[in-house]
């Protein structure tokens, strides 16, 4: 019998999705997810999607997503597109987490795994989040969309659009590695290089979106990447047979894998999906030469301040204020985390050392987080009986002209 | 208890209207001002608190008010908060803003609960 090629709808019967409304997570205040909207405007926070999960509780049975086809979206229910024709599917989701033996006997922790994210389409984590952004744009008709990015997520911003028949415009620093300038371009995306980082170019291309009425895609400045990137907690969940680690090591950027993974963990827990109730400590990674994060959460404040002359290699890193700084600092805290700033050699001492060990070329991003590992051996921060996850968030080889 | 007087120098009405509102509601008065030279002359004719600072305003820009503020005749301006606000379009605007004399950056979009923590930093609300 021939393969029947892949599709995300696939085996789809049933309520689609349990989505119910948009929460603004300053304010509280209700939007209906079924019309067009960014940030909350009453006091300018980012929106969060809820679900109705009693419903989700009463008509879904766990253990059936194991049986799915359609990678992410076995989780529909749980994310916000209503219409499966309306899924634009690369193949995103159901990444390996891979058991880290080499590096835990090294390190004395034999229980390590890296959540290998570079297996995704376009090569990172972030095309789990514009692939729900953008099937959730198609759905409400958005013709056009923007984005200012470091790289990965306008590469993967260009693939959906492409996919999903959108016009797509990309905003980012000029010496963003090639790779994402290329693959953006390949897919058909206008792409124009500014001369700063991201947040330069976030202010560039909210200014041509408002302009022009494109719709700004930007990290938390719309409601749904967030979701894409949550299911990267339910995969967890669901591979560590409905428990979660004890430790995840992330690295922290604009910020939304952890609190995409962070709302997926009170999900589940609402859900009752969980065999036991214990969380994991989230731990944010970020560059010495961009620690907003740290600088916040070490001072016990409640917002980051714009971290000035922001450098790193580590080009995902560089995100000297998220817009999202508040949900960020909120879970770090409420799991009982850290935030850990490492050095650049650091960084591709760690990159060099998952290669040769391993066997995987991570990110500089995805190193990271052996890096922050090592610090937190050294400080015993963590113990030798824990189960701990890293996260490579991309594919090492699209930085080939960072390492040169 | 006497209101504290913020001056918000801002071209965009849909932000002044957002911040007047998020302030007078924290118990502060807003002294209101267009661009950058009305701003000038009421830091210096009026009692004024603490400085709301756009960055992009149609005549002077906000790093040249912040320069003026500091320098200004009337010395009590040397030492009065400045936040700066703006939409940091071009490289190195948070720089360029601390060096001319704000105490703090921030960027748009305003997250008034980050707004109202700034303002309260410097000036606890009287409410």
């Amino acid at each position: 019998m021939r393969a029947k090629p892949a599709t995300a709808n696939d085996l789809i019967s049933g309520e689609v999705s349990f989505v119910s409304l948009l929460e603004c997570s300053g304010c509280g205040e209700k939007y209906s997810c079924d019309e067009i909207h960014t940030f909350c405007p009453n006091c300018q926070s980012p929106l969060l999607v809820r679900y109705d999960l009693e419903a989700v509780r009463k008509h879904v049975n766990r253990d059936a997503f194991r049986l799915r086809q359609g990678r992410m979206w076995r989780w529909h229910e749980l994310l916000p597109v209503r219409d499966p024709g309306n899924f634009v599917f690369l193949g995103e989701g159901d990444t390996p987490l891979l058991h880290l033996p080499n590096l835990g006997n090294e390190l004395g922790y034999p229980h390590l795994f890296v959540k290998d994210e570079s297996l995704n389409p376009t090569g990172s984590f972030k095309a789990r989040g514009l692939a729900a952004a953008v099937s959730k744009a198609k759905e409400l008709g958005i013709k056009k969309v923007i984005i200012p990015t470091a790289g990965n997520a306008g590469g993967a911003m260009a693939a959906y659009a492409a996919r999903a028949g959108i016009q797509a415009l990309i905003y980012m620093p000029k010496d963003t590695p090639r790779s994402n300038i290329e693959e953006s371009r390949i897919a058909g995306a206008e792409v124009v290089l500014v001369d700063g980082l991201i947040s330069d170019a976030a202010g560039m291309a909210g200014e041509k979106a408002r302009a022009e009425g494109w719709f700004d895609l930007s990290t938390f400045k719309e409601p749904y990447r967030t979701e894409g990137k949550k299911i990267m907690g339910y995969e967890l969940a669901e591979t560590f047979d409905w428990a979660l680690p004890d430790v995840i090591i992330y690295p922290t950027g604009g910020g939304t894998g952890l609190v995409g993974m962070w709302k997926a963990f009170a999900e589940l827990e609402a859900l009752g999906w969980l065999n036991n109730t214990k969380r994991p400590r989230m731990v944010a990674v970020q560059a010495e030469g961009c620690a907003p994060v740290i600088k916040a959460f070490e001072t016990g404040a409640a917002f980051c301040d714009f971290w000035t002359n922001a450098h790193t290699i580590a080009s995902g890193l560089r995100v000297p204020k998220s817009f999202a700084d508040v949900l960020i600092l909120n879970d770090l805290r409420e799991s009982k985390g850290i935030a850990v700033a490492v050095s650049d050699e650091a960084i591709l001492e760690a990159q060099r050392q998952f290669g040769r060990m391993e066997g995987i070329f991570p990110a500089p991003e995805g190193a990271a987080t052996l890096a922050a590992l090592k610090t937190l051996v050294q400080q015993k921060w963590v113990h030798p009986e824990e189960h701990i996850v890293l996260f490579n968030t991309g594919l090492g080889l699209k930085y080939l002209d960072k390492m040169s | 208890m006497t209101k504290k007087n913020i001056l918000y120098i801002e071209d965009n009405p849909d932000n002044m209207l957002l911040v007047k509102r998020v302030l007078v509601a924290g118990g502060y008065n807003v002294l209101e001002a267009e661009n950058g030279a009305q701003g000038l002359s009421v830091a210096e004719n009026q009692d004024v608190d603490l400085i709301l600072l756009d960055i992009n305003l149609p005549d002077i820009d906000g790093y040249e008010v912040a320069r003026r503020v500091r320098l200004n005749v009337k010395k009590a301006l040397a030492y009065i908060p400045i936040i700066a606000i703006t939409a940091n379009a071009l490289r190195g605007d948070a720089e360029r803003a601390l060096q001319a004399g704000c105490d703090v950056y921030m960027s748009k979009p305003i997250n008034v609960h980050e707004l109202r923590a700034r303002v309260e930093a410097f000036l606890p609300s009287t409410k």
